[in-house]
C-alpha cells in the first residue's frame, strides 16, 4: 500500500514534468573502462552545443533526452582521457562508451586538453571520493592499504586515535556512519580492534563519503554514508593480483566468464601473524581474513545481474583457554533494468549478518557467549531521466532486522553456568523517497527531495515497565507487556527533507548550499569513545527514540589552473536531537534492564573545512584543514551540563602527497595534526579498603596532548616489468617517521616501578599515557599478471 | 563475569607502550569518604572516615577523628561508634562499636555520621550468604610456568551451592596465611548470580599458594546497591581513559550528601584449608 502511494506520487510528478517536452529523443548507455569493462560512476557527460549534460549514475548508466539533431558529446572522468563522441540523434540511441585510463595510456606524463571540473559543476557538496590510484601510492600502516585510514584524513572527519577504524563525521559519533559494501551495511568495520579495516583495497573500485547534502536515496544514519563499491571483475581478460605484506597477504583473481558479457572476481586476504607465533611455539593465536567475490552478467543494457558476497572474520585464541571472534557476512543480489531508455531501475536484495562470540574453556568456569544482528533488505531505486534539465529518482526500501543481543551457555558438563538468553528484538524499516535534480538555468541547479521513514519495533518481545525507567541502580519492574510475533510495539514516522542548490559564479567557481534531515533508528550500545566488536545494536523502541539530525552546509568551490587545482571551503551547522548516550557507569554488556541505562539528549556541531586538491600531474595530493566544535548536552550525564563530545578535536590538518618521480619510483607522504581528544581525568583521589580510586569531576574536562605524525613511502617498479605480463612492485614505507609518541589514552594507577611493583607509600598515584606505534618500517611486494 | 571484557580490551595493548605523563589538574574539592561495614560476625563492625585529596598528593589520607557515628537497625536498636577506642596508631580514622554487636540476617541497617554538623547517612540490607561446602587445591600449570609470586602456584578450588531462584550478589576475599591478597592491586572479586547454575563445583581462586600456606576464603553477601558500588569501583580502577571503556565516573553509593565510599551490610561465610605438597 505504501508502495503504490509512492509510485502514484511519482507518476503524477512525471506526467506534470514530461508534459512540457516536445519532440525529443534519448541517448543512453553505460560508460566503462576499456581495459576491464568496469562501469565508471560519476562520469561527466557534456554537450557543449547545449551547454547541458549529466553524470553517470551509481551503476555507470547515463541517459540524455534532447531535441533531434547531431551532437558532439564529451565524456570526462578523473584519471581518464576525455572521449568525444559524435552522435546523429534522429531516434533513440543506445551508446555505450569505453574510456581509456591515463595510467594505461602513459605512465609518466598525462596530457589532457580539458580537465574535469566536477568539483565546481557538480551539485553534490560535502562529498569526498577516494582516488584509489593515489591511495595506493601513499604510506600505510604495516603496508596494508586501508581506505578507512584515508577516510579519516578527509576534511570534516575526525579520528579517535591511530590504530582505530572508527571515524566521526561533522560531530557525529562512530555509529552514525552508514558503511556500505556493495549496498550491504557493515556493522563493525574493524580487524584487530581497528588496526585495519575490513576493506581489502585490491577489490575496491571506488569509495565515496557523503558528509552533508545526503541524497534522498540514503537513510538510516545521522552523519554520513560511506559507500564502497567493489570491482565487477575484468570481462576482457583473466588477471591475477596479489601482495605479500608484513601483516597479511592478498590474492585476487578476476576474468571473463563470457567475454564482454559476464565476469567474476574473487579476492582473499589473510593475516599471518599467527603462523609466526605458531612457528615460535606461542599458543596465543590471532588472525583475520576477508573474502570478496562477485559475478555479473551484463547480457545487454536492458537487464544486468550482479551477485556480490563478502565475509570477514577475526579470530583470537589465547592458549586454547580463552577465545573470541567476530565478523561480518554480506550478500547482495542486484538487478539493473531499463524499462525504457529513460527509466532506469535497480533492484537489490541484501543480507547482512554481524556476529561475535566469546568462549572460556574451563571445566568449571567454561561458557560460550554469542550475539548477532541479521538484516534483510529489499530495495528498488528508479531513475527517470526526464529531460536534460530534470533527473528524477525515487524508490522504496524495506529492511527487516533481528537483534540477538546475547546468549550465554555452558560449554562443559561441569560448568557452573546455565543458559541465559537476552531477549531478541525485531524491527521493520520502510523508506520511501523521491527527489528531483533540476537544472533551472545555466547557473542554477537544484535538488529537492523527501524521504519518508516508517520504523516499526515489532514482537515477539516482552517490554518491561519500571517504576522509574531511568533508575539503573535498582531497576524495579512493575509490569511485563507481552508482544507476539510481528505485533507492533512502537512506530516512529519521520519525514526527512533533503535539498541542495548550486550556483555558478563564473568560469570555475560555484557556490553550493544544502540541507538534510537524517533519522537513525538503529543505535549502537557503546559507551566508550571507540566502539568494540562486542558492542551490540538496539532498535528504536518505547525506551529509545529515533535520533534526528538537521544539517545545513554552504560552500565555495573553485578550480584553478585549468582545473588542475581544486579548492573548496565548506561551513556546516548540525543540530542533533535524541542522540543516544548512556548513564555514568552504565552496564552495557548482557544487561536484562539495558533500557534503564539509556540517556538521550542534544548535540550540536559546527565547523569550517578547507580542502585544496591536486588530482592530476606527477605531483598529486591534498591539503585539508578543519576547524570544528561538537558539544553534547545529555540529561543525567555530567550533571546535565554541556560537555565536549569524545571526538571534539578543534583543529585538524591533513596533508597527502604522491609524486611520480620516474617510471621506476613513486614517492608518497602523509602528515596529520590534530588537537588532542577530550578526556575525563581524575582531579582527586581517596582510599577505600586497599583501593585507591580517583575522583572524577567533569566529563571530558581535559584534553590529551596534540596528535601529529608523518608517514613516508616509496614504490619501486623494477625495469624488468616493462614488456612482460608479470609485474612486481615493491612498496617501502615508514610509519611515524619522526617517532612521535602520540597519545592514545591516559590511565592512572598507584605509582609502580618497571616490574609492576608498587613503590613509594602505596598511596601516591601516577598518570600514564598509552601510545601505540613507534617508527615502523614495512615492506610489501605486490604482483600483477 | 562481565569483567571479562576488561581482560580482552587490554589485548589491543599488545602493540602499545606507556610512559608517565604529568597532568595539569585543577584542585579538587575535598570530600568526605566513608567506609562502613556491619556483618553477622563478631569484631567485623567498623566505620572509617577520611577525606579525599588532590590527585598528586602523596601520603595517607587525612582522617576524620571528631565525628559522631552511629548505626541503627530496623528494630530501632542504635549503637554508637567511638573513634579509635584502644588508641592504636594504625587505627586513626576508625570508629568501633561502643558495645560489641553482630548484624542479623534480614535486618536493615542505617548509618549516621555527623562531621562538623554535616550529616551523612546510608542504608543497607543484610542478606544471607551461601555457605562454602568444601575446599580443595591443585597445581595451576600456567601459573607454575610463570608464577607471579615465587613458588606460589597452587590454586584453591571452591565447592558451593548457589541458591535459586533468589537474586544474590557476592563479594569474595582471599587470604594467604591470614593476610588479605589481591592478584592485581585493582582486582575486586564480586559477582551477581546471572547465568550461574545451582552447583559450583571447583571454581578456582585468583590467588595462588605454596605448600604450607593456609588459604582462607570469605564470602560476603551484598545488596544490589553493594554490587553496583563494587562494579562501578572496579570499572573506575581499571578504566582505560574512556577509549574502549566508558568515561571514568565515581561509584554510585548509598551514602547521602556527596560522601564517597560505601556502607555495607553483609553476612559472611568462610572456609580455610592448608595446602600440602
Amino acid at each position: 500500500m505504501i508502495r503504490s502511494f509512492s509510485l502514484s506520487f511519482a507518476v503524477f510528478f512525471l506526467i506534470s514534468v514530461v508534459a512540457l517536452g516536445q519532440e525529443k529523443v534519448t541517448l543512453n548507455g553505460y560508460v566503462r573502462d576499456v581495459s576491464n569493462g568496469e562501469e565508471l560512476i560519476g562520469v561527466t557527460v557534456y554537450i557543449p552545443k547545449m551547454s547541458a549534460g549529466t553524470v553517470t549514475n551509481p551503476y555507470g548508466f547515463y541517459s540524455l533526452t534532447l531535441p533531434k539533431g547531431t551532437y558532439e558529446i564529451q565524456f570526462s572522468y578523473v584519471g581518464y582521457a576525455v572521449q568525444t563522441v559524435t552522435v546523429d540523434l534522429q531516434g533513440d540511441v543506445e551508446r555505450n562508451v569505453d574510456m581509456l585510463s591515463e595510467t594505461t595510456v602513459m605512465q609518466e606524463v598525462t596530457v589532457t586538453d580539458k580537465r574535469v571540473d566536477e568539483n565546481v559543476v557538480s551539485l553534490q557538496m560535502s562529498k569526498n571520493t577516494l582516488d584509489m590510484n593515489r591511495v595506493r601510492k601513499l604510506p600505510a600502516l604495516f603496508g596494508e592499504v586501508d581506505i578507512i585510514k584515508n577516510i579519516q584524513m578527509l576534511p570534516g572527519v575526525i579520528t579517535a586515535g591511530e590504530g582505530t577504524s572508527s571515524f566521526y563525521v561533522r560531530g557525529g559519533s562512530a555509529d552514525q556512519n552508514l558503511i556500505l559494501i556493495d549496498e550491504a551495511p557493515i556493522y563493525d568495520p574493524s580487524h584487530l580492534f581497528g588496526l585495519f579495516s575490513v576493506f581489502n583495497a585490491d577489490v575496491i573500485k571506488d569509495s565515496e563519503l557523503y558528509k552533508g547534502g545526503i541524497p534522498a536515496r540514503f537513510g538510516g544514519r545521522l552523519s554520513s554514508i560511506l559507500e564502497v563499491r567493489t570491482k565487477d571483475g575484468n570481462n576482457k581478460k583473466l588477471g591475477v593480483t596479489g601482495g605479500i605484506g608484513t601483516m597479511a597477504s592478498r590474492i585476487m583473481v578476476e576474468g571473463p566468464l563470457v567475454k564482454d558479457k559476464a565476469s567474476f572476481i574473487v579476492s582473499a586476504r589473510r593475516s599471518y601473524v599467527d603462523l609466526f607465533l605458531r612457528a615460535a611455539n606461542n599458543d596465543n593465536l590471532v588472525h583475520f581474513y576477508d573474502v570478496n567475490a562477485k559475478v555479473n552478467w551484463k547480457g545487454n543494457n536492458n537487464n544486468r545481474f550482479f551477485a556480490a558476497f563478502y565475509s570477514g572474520r577475526d579470530v583470537f585464541n589465547f592458549g586454547n583457554q580463552f577465545g573470541f571472534a567476530w565478523g561480518n557476512r554480506t550478500a547482495t543480489f542486484r538487478w539493473n533494468h531499463l524499462f525504457n531508455e529513460r527509466l532506469f531501475s535497480n533492484t537489490s536484495i541484501i543480507v547482512s549478518n554481524f556476529d561475535y562470540k566469546l568462549e572460556l574453556k574451563d571445566p568449571v568456569q567454561g561458557f560460550k557467549w554469542t550475539s548477532n544482528l541479521e538484516e534483510l533488505s529489499v530495495k528498488n531505486d528508479l531513475s527517470y531521466f526526464i529531460n536534460t534539465n530534470n533527473d528524477l529518482t525515487f524508490g522504496y526500501h524495506i529492511t527487516g532486522r533481528r537483534f540477538s543481543p546475547g546468549r550465554i551457555a555452558p560449554n562443559t558438563e561441569g560448568s557452573m553456568f546455565e543458559e541465559v538468553n537476552l531477549q531478541k528484538m525485531y524491527a521493520l524499516d520502510h523508506g520511501i523517497y523521491i527527489s528531483n535534480q533540476q537544472r533551472l538555468t545555466d547557473r542554477i541547479t537544484l535538488d529537492y527531495g523527501l524521504r519518508l521513514s516508517i520504523f516499526q519495533n515489532l514482537g515477539a518481545t516482552d517490554i518491561y515497565e519500571y517504576t522509574d525507567p531511568q533508575d539503573n541502580s535498582r531497576p524495579v519492574r512493575t509490569d511485563t507487556l507481552h508482544y507476539g510475533a510481528w505485533q507492533n510495539i512502537k512506530t516512529y514516522v519521520n519525514l526527512e527533507p533533503r535539498a541542495a542548490a548550486r550556483y555558478m559564479l563564473g568560469e570555475g567557481q560555484s557556490v553550493k548550499v544544502s540541507y538534510n534531515r537524517m533519522v537513525q533508528n538503529t543505535h549502537l550500545i557503546a559507551a566508550g569513545t571507540v566502539p568494540v566488536p562486542f558492542n551490540t545494536w538496539n532498535p528504536s523502541s518505547p525506551y529509545l527514540k529515533p535520533q534526528l539530525a538537521d544539517q545545513v552546509a554552504a560552500g565555495y568551490f573553485r578550480n584553478f589552473k585549468d582545473n588542475m587545482l581544486e579548492f573548496s571551503a565548506e561551513a556546516y551547522y548540525k543540530s542533533m536531537k535524541d542522540v543516544t548516550d548512556f548513564a555514568d557507569n552504565a552496564d552495557i554488556f548482557f544487561n536484562q534492564d539495558l533500557s534503564t541505562e539509556f540517556r538521550q539528549g542534544k548535540s550540536y556541531s559546527y565547523g569550517l573545512e578547507l580542502l585544496l586538491n591536486k588530482k592530476e600531474g606527477r605531483l598529486t595530493g591534498s591539503v585539508g584543514y578543519t576547524w570544528s566544535k561538537t558539544m553534547r548536552k545529555i540529561p543525567g550525564v555530567n550533571q546535565g551540563q554541556e560537555f565536549p563530545a569524545n571526538y571534539d578535536r578543534r583543529n585538524v590538518v591533513n596533508i597527502q602527497a604522491a609524486y611520480d618521480y620516474s617510471a621506476r619510483w613513486t614517492f608518497g607522504a602523509t602528515f596529520s595534526y590534530s588537537t588532542g581528544r577530550p578526556i575525563t581525568l581524575a582531579e582527586g583521589k581517596y582510599q577505600f579498603q586497599s583501593y585507591n580510586p580517583d575522583i572524577v569531576t567533569s566529563r571530558n574536562g581535559y584534553r590529551l596532548p596534540a596528535f601529529h605524525r608523518l608517514d613516508l613511502s616509496a614504490t619501486y617498479s623494477p625495469r624488468k616489468n616493462e614488456g612482460r605480463r608479470f609485474k612486481g612492485t615493491w612498496v617501502f614505507a615508514v610509519y611515524n617517521a619522526y617517532n612521535r609518541q602520540n597519545p592514545f589514552t591516559i590511565y592512572t594507577r598507584v605509582t609502580k616501578n618497571k616490574d609492576g611493583d608498587t613503590i613509594g607509600d602505596g598511596y601516591t598515584k601516577e598518570a600514564r599515557m598509552i601510545y601505540l606505534f613507534p617508527i615502523l618500517p614495512s615492506v610489501t611486494y605486490n604482483i600483477k599478471f | 563475569m562481565k569483567n571479562i571484557f576488561f581482560v580482552l580490551l587490554f589485548a589491543i595493548v599488545f602493540v602499545s607502550c606507556d610512559r608517565p605523563i604529568h597532568l595539569n589538574l585543577n584542585e579538587s574539592q575535598s570530600r568526605v569518604i566513608i567506609e562502613g561495614q556491619v556483618t553477622n560476625r563478631a569484631g567485623y563492625q567498623y566505620v572509617k572516615l577520611s577525606r579525599s585529596v588532590d590527585f598528586y598528593q602523596t601520603g595517607a589520607l587525612p582522617k576524620i577523628t571528631n565525628a559522631t557515628v552511629s548505626v541503627k537497625d530496623s528494630d530501632g536498636n542504635e549503637v554508637m561508634f567511638i573513634h579509635n577506642p584502644n588508641n592504636k596508631a594504625d587505627s586513626v580514622g576508625y570508629y568501633l562499636p561502643q558495645t560489641p554487636f553482630m548484624g542479623v540476617i534480614g535486618k536493615d541497617y542505617h548509618l549516621r555520621v555527623d562531621v562538623d554538623g554535616e550529616i551523612y547517612e546510608a542504608d543497607d540490607h543484610l542478606y544471607p550468604v551461601t555457605s562454602v561446602d568444601s575446599l580443595a587445591y591443585r597445581i595451576d600449570d600456567d601459573e607454575k610456568d610463570d608464577p607471579k609470586t615465587y613458588n606460589k602456584f597452587y590454586e584453591v578450588l571452591i565447592y558451593a551451592k548457589e541458591p535459586h531462584p533468589s537474586k544474590d550478589y557476592y563479594l569474595f576475599k582471599f587470604y594467604r596465611n591470614d593476610s588479605l591478597k589481591l592478584y592485581n592491586d585493582t582486582d575486586i572479586y564480586y559477582t551477581d548470580d546471572e547465568a550461574l547454575g545451582e552447583s559450583i563445583n571447583g571454581i578456582s581462586t585468583p590467588i595462588f599458594y605454596a605448600p604450607g600456606d593456609k588459604a582462607t576464603i570469605e564470602a560476603y553477601s551484598l545488596s544490589r546497591t553493594g554490587y553496583v558500588f563494587y562494579d562501578d569501583l572496579q570499572k573506575l580502577l581499571n578504566n582505560d581513559g574512556g577509549m574502549f571503556n566508558q568515561p571514568p565516573a565515581n561509584s554510585r553509593t548509598n551514602l547521602s550528601n556527596g560522601a564517597l565510599g560505601f556502607f555495607q551490610a553483609s553476612a559472611i561465610n568462610s572456609a580455610s584449608i592448608v595446602v600440602e605438597e
